[in-house]
């Protein structure tokens, strides 16, 4: 019975701290005018360069079978959305390292590794708030065609976030342990960009590379992705792809965790906490 | 019981010169922050860490805070050890930090105070009436909803000191706590200090400056090098003067006034 008590009044108080975090971020966030007014030219500007690109190319090029404009307006959306949840994160602990805020914060009554999860929820939802706008504008303005399965887009979304807090929470273990998180996600963001199929489908890569694309988490959710967005396929149909993202986070999630842990225990040792 | 227990503690600094090195002189090696250092303080008890620059109070501090683990020895809060119950020690500790960004920019005062309030789990029932509490401790009641990226140091630093205040820790760290502060306030502020120890809050003060120290202390612990030169109380055998003489005198620092002013 008492751990039960005990139980709940952990949710409270995690839910209490995650509202003071969302308000916290969506306080800064509106006060910041000017970089929500650019992130929305941003992204039609992004759209119109792939709306004629695809135009140029010819209604000939259909992979996968569909459009060559929805094929970019999904996975451009999705990598984008998993490289931002991470550069959030990142961004979060360099700011607060630059700033002084990471010292304090890690002087509160909330653990560091329960600190940056909530944190990572946070950031998420500012990035899918983003990826929501992106997708509508190719939908709505651009005229992107598309046959969605709501459904499947929420599960592939959900089995997604996973991975995404997994690459986030990996950037900022390097951050704190060698300063050196942004060279990490300069590194993966080139990588995953050429080898997860956001602009051509793996399947035209040499043989050795698309089985090193088909290793790589984000290959699944952006296929997955395509495949619940323009193709309308079920979750029972996309049993094994979204099997594969759950086994992926399953495996990452708890790497990641574990090594942020050893990461800011090594910071306290070595008094590195607050360099950058 | 004990509030604070610091046993035998030692704290080594490693610096290892950048990659390419022969573009600098930056040098390799170690810094002793902290060689074999043991105080307690009990509750209520308010104790100053006096020293010079460089002589390890701020290290201390951080140690106690959970911030850095020890090299070796131990460091225990309400019985609970540093290295292994860091979540247990925190929920007792406050600390002041000296660092006047340490704040969200475009959030109010009572908007950061709500934030690390929700962090340090005040209930929300108990948080208004604690922030409008500290706010008025610390003379920023009517600055309460101003962003705090206009804020000047002082204004910082007192917000620092309210944001420690706000979980009311059963152990305070102060960090050079009245350094940005005006004289009114100063004095303001130390009869807050004398109050909370009052309520049995134990108090751990870091400052090179004697006066700060003698004007609130039980008990000075006075830190030279990384070494622990003395561990006296106040106000019973020995004059404040006295005292004055010996940390002068064992840090060399009047020495270092006067070659300055001649």
């Amino acid at each position: 019975m008492l751990e039960i008590t005990n139980y709940k009044f952990e949710i409270a108080n995690s839910l209490d701290k995650l509202r003071a975090i969302l308000w916290r971020d969506l306080l800064t966030a509106i006060r910041h005018r000017s970089g929500f007014i650019v992130t929305l030219v941003g992204v039609f500007t992004e759209l119109a360069a792939f709306y004629f690109l695809s135009r140029a190319i010819g209604p000939g090029f259909r992979p996968d079978g569909v459009g060559y404009f929805p094929f970019l307006l999904v996975g451009t959306g999705v990598y984008t959305f998993f490289l931002m949840s991470a550069q959030a994160f990142l961004s979060a602990v360099q700011e607060a390292q630059q700033t002084g805020t990471l010292e304090v914060l890690m002087t509160t009554s909330t653990a560091p590794a329960e600190l940056v999860i909530l944190s990572s929820i946070s950031a998420f939802a500012g990035n899918l708030v983003n990826l929501l706008i992106y997708l509508f504008a190719g939908v709505a303005v651009f005229r992107a065609a598309i046959h969605a399965n709501f459904l499947a887009c929420v599960a592939v979304l959900i089995f997604s976030l996973a991975i995404a807090l997994s690459l986030g929470i990996a950037a900022a273990t390097l951050q704190v342990a060698f300063q050196k998180g942004s060279a990490l996600l300069w590194l993966l963001g080139s990588g995953l960009w050429f080898l997860s199929g956001t602009m051509f489908p793996i399947q035209t890569l040499p043989r050795p590379l698309e089985l090193l694309a088909r290793a790589i988490p984000l290959t699944y959710a952006v296929d997955g992705m395509r495949q619940a967005l323009l193709d309308g396929h079920s979750v029972q149909d996309m049993a094994p792809t979204l099997a594969a993202l759950a086994a992926f986070g399953l495996v990452l999630l708890p790497l990641a965790i574990a090594g942020l842990s050893l990461s800011l225990r090594r910071a306290r040792q070595h008094g590195t906490l607050s360099f950058y | 019981m004990d509030r604070i227990v610091f046993e035998s503690v030692r704290k080594v600094f490693r610096h290892r010169p950048a990659l390419f090195n022969w573009l600098g002189r930056e040098q390799g090696g170690e810094t002793v922050a902290l060689q074999d250092v043991s105080f307690s303080a009990a509750g209520g008890e308010v104790l100053v860490l006096l020293g010079p620059n460089g002589s390890g109070k701020t290290t201390a501090l951080r140690l106690i805070s959970t911030l850095l683990l020890p090299d070796a020895g131990s460091v225990r809060v309400g019985g609970f050890d540093a290295w292994h119950d860091a979540g247990e020690v925190r929920r007792q500790v406050g600390i002041a930090v000296a660092t006047e960004r340490s704040f969200f920019p475009r959030l109010s005062a009572r908007e950061n105070l709500e934030f690390f309030a929700a962090l340090d789990e005040v209930s929300r029932p108990a948080r208004t009436q604690r922030i409008d509490q500290v706010l008025q401790d610390t003379g920023l009641e009517e600055k309460a909803h101003t962003l705090v990226m206009k804020f000047s140091s002082g204004m910082y630093q007192r917000l620092g000191i309210a944001r420690a205040l706000v979980k009311r820790p059963s152990v305070l760290l102060l960090d050079e706590p009245t350094r940005s502060l005006d004289a009114a306030t100063t004095a303001h502020f130390w009869a807050t200090i004398r109050a909370l120890a009052g309520q049995q809050t134990t108090v751990l003060l870091a400052t090179h400056n004697f006066a700060e120290a003698v004007a609130v202390a039980d008990r000075l612990l006075l830190l030279h090098r990384g070494e622990l030169l003395a561990n006296r109380p106040l106000g019973t055998s020995e004059s404040a003067e006295a005292l004055r003489d010996f940390y002068f005198s064992m840090t060399g620092a009047k020495e270092f006034v006067i070659g300055n002013l001649q």
